[in-house]
């Protein structure tokens, strides 16, 4: 091979080293984010849940919202960790009360958190919460963090169709 | 802020005047001396532009405070829901701080570089912990006393020898917090909610006799004359009084230099140093005396310390002497913070002094300034200002304008802690209900302050519900129960009183539109109180106790409305719990029922009634019987059942009245 070649060689391979996620090639698309149909149509699916990732920017939007994907951006793999312990963190301290997909928002150093949650506990129990959550949040992931929190009365207001 | 308002008003000059230059350029071009004058250069601070911003954003009546949550389930509406949501959220912040320390391994990595100090863990010490003198210097930075005190312990075990400095800088923390762990500075809302336990401790000492701050005092050698000062203000600010002022003369008689801020604090205790009037302005003045023979130049701190010491001296002559202590500082250019006129108003209207008009004349001289925090009671101001209003000189117009100036810039900030700002409103409220009129101070003032910026208490409910009785505005009747029923005021058995008499004594006059419907709505409110009561005494262990009077009057509301099935609730409720319910209820009440009956044809229920009329004495219970037997056809049951109540000697009395009817009638016939 000549030298030429060599280097064109190399920079293909940093360049697929580079590349991120939304470059990659749909393998799973098929699958992935869709919800099967069970036999009795008895699953209950929210708004973002019924529609699939294709309807993204169409008529939902994306559950994280930086920029860490764009190209020459710090973090990115950081940052789809955070959001990942954020989600289990949030659904495991609401308990059985998150009745929506959480939304990481993130400007600057801000994080803002949103969610819908199930008026299951009282509302002081849930000031509680917010502020545990926000403090400890902001201890581990080291910069300002804000719970920004709907309360919905009953559960089933969110069930957009069964399938 | 008037800087950058300034400015922009100054550009538009300048457009103004160019424009115009222009015109005149081509009208005639020899006048063109006219100069572009550039404004001077201000210097801003970097916050400038987000303080510009704010102020755009005003003030949102319908909007609760932005530390709830934006959402109805989380809005709190009663002054205990606030209380408990704040705190509530601030636990929760507590527990995550403590989740923190207890796994502080896990909370080790560093984020940002450089690292941000507030979000690490703190070191944690026990008595066998490895200590260094640095240690000690970070513990008395962030001023972890308790901290502090057990390193230092550390240290003098294992013998390490300290600089003088760093004892200095020890010894200043502990005689600031009396060797007690102050709250946490990020604790916002437990001091916004915490009633405030040093004022209320005013006059206990509490300083820690022999505890470290003492010990490390008498360690520290050579003592410098900052050491005798941090002993004495500490001393003296925690009312250990007669070794502060021993340690303080020693000082004098050895002639070493103290600070300003020491005769303050010595001069802000003299009531415990000397017994009477007298003496204690002597003593004052010896000291005020001193200061100008050691050449130490007196400060706020001094003006406002004589003046809390006159206004606590309980003599004839402390007006004369706050007087001239004003006069005095003013002379010598000492501008007075709000502490100064809150001792003065202290000092000049006493509950059971003669009235003064001091307020007038403070207030022409500060309304239209803007104050900041200088002295620890600067927030005490406002407060009384409002009492002095209320109480003192009970006059409208200066509460206004009293409030004007708490709403004036960032005064609010002085406003001090929800407790002072309740009793503010509190006062502010009682006299603009008693002095404005009724439908002004709703639409001005309680629509908007309620219940965001404040929800008025029992006492105030009170006050409100008097002057509709007065004013007969009882279309508010609805929005105020709806109001109590959130503030959880429905036990109070004063307000239910009051609102059921207002509801009963003023009838609702159909030709106005407003109070077309509220015939209805009264009888739904009198159903509410009833059962909402009802409710609560299944719940609760010690219930509200019905009387007898405020049964009945529901009853009448209900009566007026028709509502059979609801009335004959409480018509059992009376009959069956006599011995529940305190006295009894008023006749009219029954008379009100047994009509009722007639109209919906319910003999049985009618008789109910006697029943109760016959058990509880009523005179008028034969009467009753007669209504009853002339409004129905009775069948022979119904006819037994009231003679049993009422008696034979009714029936008789009745047949006898009714032949003497059809013989009148005969006669006229």
């Amino acid at each position: 091979m000549s030298f030429s070649g060599l280097i064109k060689q190399n920079a293909l391979i940093s360049s697929q080293l580079s590349r991120g996620i939304q470059t990659s090639a749909i393998l799973a698309s098929v699958q992935s984010g869709r919800y099967k149909i069970t036999p009795k149509r008895d699953r209950p699916l929210t708004y973002e849940m019924a529609n699939p990732p294709h309807y993204i920017a169409h008529r939902k939007g994306w559950n994280s919202w930086n920029t860490s994907n764009l190209r020459g951006e710090l973090r990115t793999a950081q940052c789809i960790t955070e959001d990942a312990f954020i989600r289990k963190f949030m659904t495991g301290t609401w308990h059985s009360l998150v009745l929506s997909e959480v939304i990481i928002k993130r400007q600057f150093n801000h994080i803002r958190i949103a969610a819908l949650i199930k008026q299951g506990i009282s509302s002081r129990k849930m000031y509680f919460l917010i502020g545990y959550t926000e403090e400890l949040l902001s201890y581990w992931l080291q910069c300002p963090v804000t719970l920004e929190l709907q309360t919905i009365t009953d559960p089933k207001d969110v069930i957009f169709k069964y399938i | 802020m008037q800087h950058l308002r300034r400015s922009v008003s100054s550009i538009s000059y300048l457009n103004r005047s160019s424009l115009s230059r222009c015109t005149r350029f081509f009208a005639t071009s020899t006048e063109l001396e006219e100069k572009v004058e550039i404004p001077n250069y201000i210097q801003r601070s970097p916050t400038t532009i987000l303080r510009a911003l704010s102020q755009t954003v005003g003030f949102d009546p319908t909007a609760a405070h932005y530390k709830y949550h934006d959402d109805p389930y989380l809005i709190p509406l009663s002054n205990v829901g606030k209380r408990s949501f704040a705190l509530a959220m601030e636990s929760g912040r507590k527990s995550a701080k403590f989740i923190r320390q207890q796994h502080s391994n896990l909370f080790q990595h560093r984020e940002a570089d450089p690292p941000i100090e507030a979000f690490l863990p703190t070191k944690m010490y026990t008595i066998d912990s490895q200590v260094e003198i640095s240690d000690l210097t970070t513990s008395i930075e962030h001023s972890h006393v308790s901290d502090a005190i057990l390193v230092y312990a550390l240290l003098k075990k294992n013998n390490v020898e300290l600089t003088n400095d760093v004892k200095q800088s020890l010894l200043e923390l502990l005689c600031f917090y009396n060797c007690e762990e102050p709250l946490e500075e990020d604790m916002i809302e437990e001091r916004w909610f915490r009633q405030n336990q040093r004022l209320k401790e005013r006059n206990r000492k509490t300083w820690k006799d022999n505890d470290t701050a003492e010990q490390l005092y008498y360690e520290i050698e050579p003592k410098t004359p900052q050491t005798y000062a941090c002993i004495i203000r500490g001393m003296c600010k925690y009312y250990q009084v007669e070794k502060a002022y021993a340690i303080f003369q020693d000082c004098l008689a050895n002639n070493i230099k103290l600070d300003v801020d020491c005769f303050n604090s010595i001069l802000n205790v003299v009531r415990f140093i000397k017994e009477s009037a007298d003496l204690r302005w002597s003593v004052m003045l010896d000291l005020l005396k001193t200061m100008k023979e050691k050449g130490v130049s007196p400060n706020l701190g001094t003006l406002n310390a004589c003046l809390n010491s006159i206004s606590e001296m309980g003599s004839k002559n402390a007006k004369d002497y706050a007087i001239q202590i004003m006069t005095e500082f003013k002379n010598i250019g000492i501008e007075p913070s709000l502490a100064s006129y809150y001792h003065i108003l202290h000092t000049f209207c006493k509950d059971r002094g003669p009235v003064s008009h001091v307020l007038v004349d403070i207030l022409n001289e500060i309304e239209g300034k803007e104050f900041e925090m200088r002295d620890i009671k600067d927030t005490m101001f406002f407060v009384t200002a409002m009492d002095v209003c209320r109480n003192h000189l009970y006059d409208l117009n200066l509460a206004k304008r009293v409030d004007a100036f708490l709403h004036f810039g960032e005064n609010y900030n002085l406003i001090g802690d929800s407790y002072k700002e309740s009793i503010y409103y509190r006062n502010y409220f009682t006299l603009l209900v008693q002095a404005e009129p009724f439908d002004k101070f709703m639409a001005d003032y309680y629509h908007i302050l309620v219940p965001h910026v404040y929800i008025p208490e029992p006492s105030v409910m009170e006050e409100i519900l008097k002057a509709v009785e007065v004013t007969g505005a009882i279309d508010n009747i609805p929005l105020l129960w709806s109001h109590m029923i959130c503030f959880e005021q429905i036990s109070r058995d004063n307000l239910l009183a009051l609102i059921v008499r207002i509801m009963l004594q003023n009838k609702p006059d159909l030709t106005i539109k407003t109070q077309e419907n509220l015939k209805e709505t009264f009888s739904h409110i009198a159903w509410d109180i009833w059962s909402k009561i009802e409710e609560k005494n299944e719940l609760r262990s010690k219930p509200v106790v019905w009387t007898g009077k405020l049964l009945g009057d529901i009853l009448r509301i209900i009566c007026t409305s028709e509502d059979i099935d609801r009335a004959s609730v409480i018509m059992e409720k009376l009959l069956n719990d006599q011995q529940k319910i305190l006295g009894e209820s008023d006749y009219i009440a029954m008379e009100d029922y047994v009509q009722l009956c007639i109209t919906k044809k319910q003999p049985s229920k009618a008789i109910q009634c006697l029943q109760y009329c016959t058990e509880i004495g009523f005179n008028e219970s034969k009467n009753l019987a007669k209504t009853i037997c002339k409004g129905f056809t009775l069948d022979e049951n119904h006819t037994r059942r009231v003679v049993r109540y009422a008696g034979e000697s009714v029936i008789q009395e009745i047949e006898k009245e009714m032949q003497e009817e059809s013989a009148a009638k005969n006669v006229t016939q």
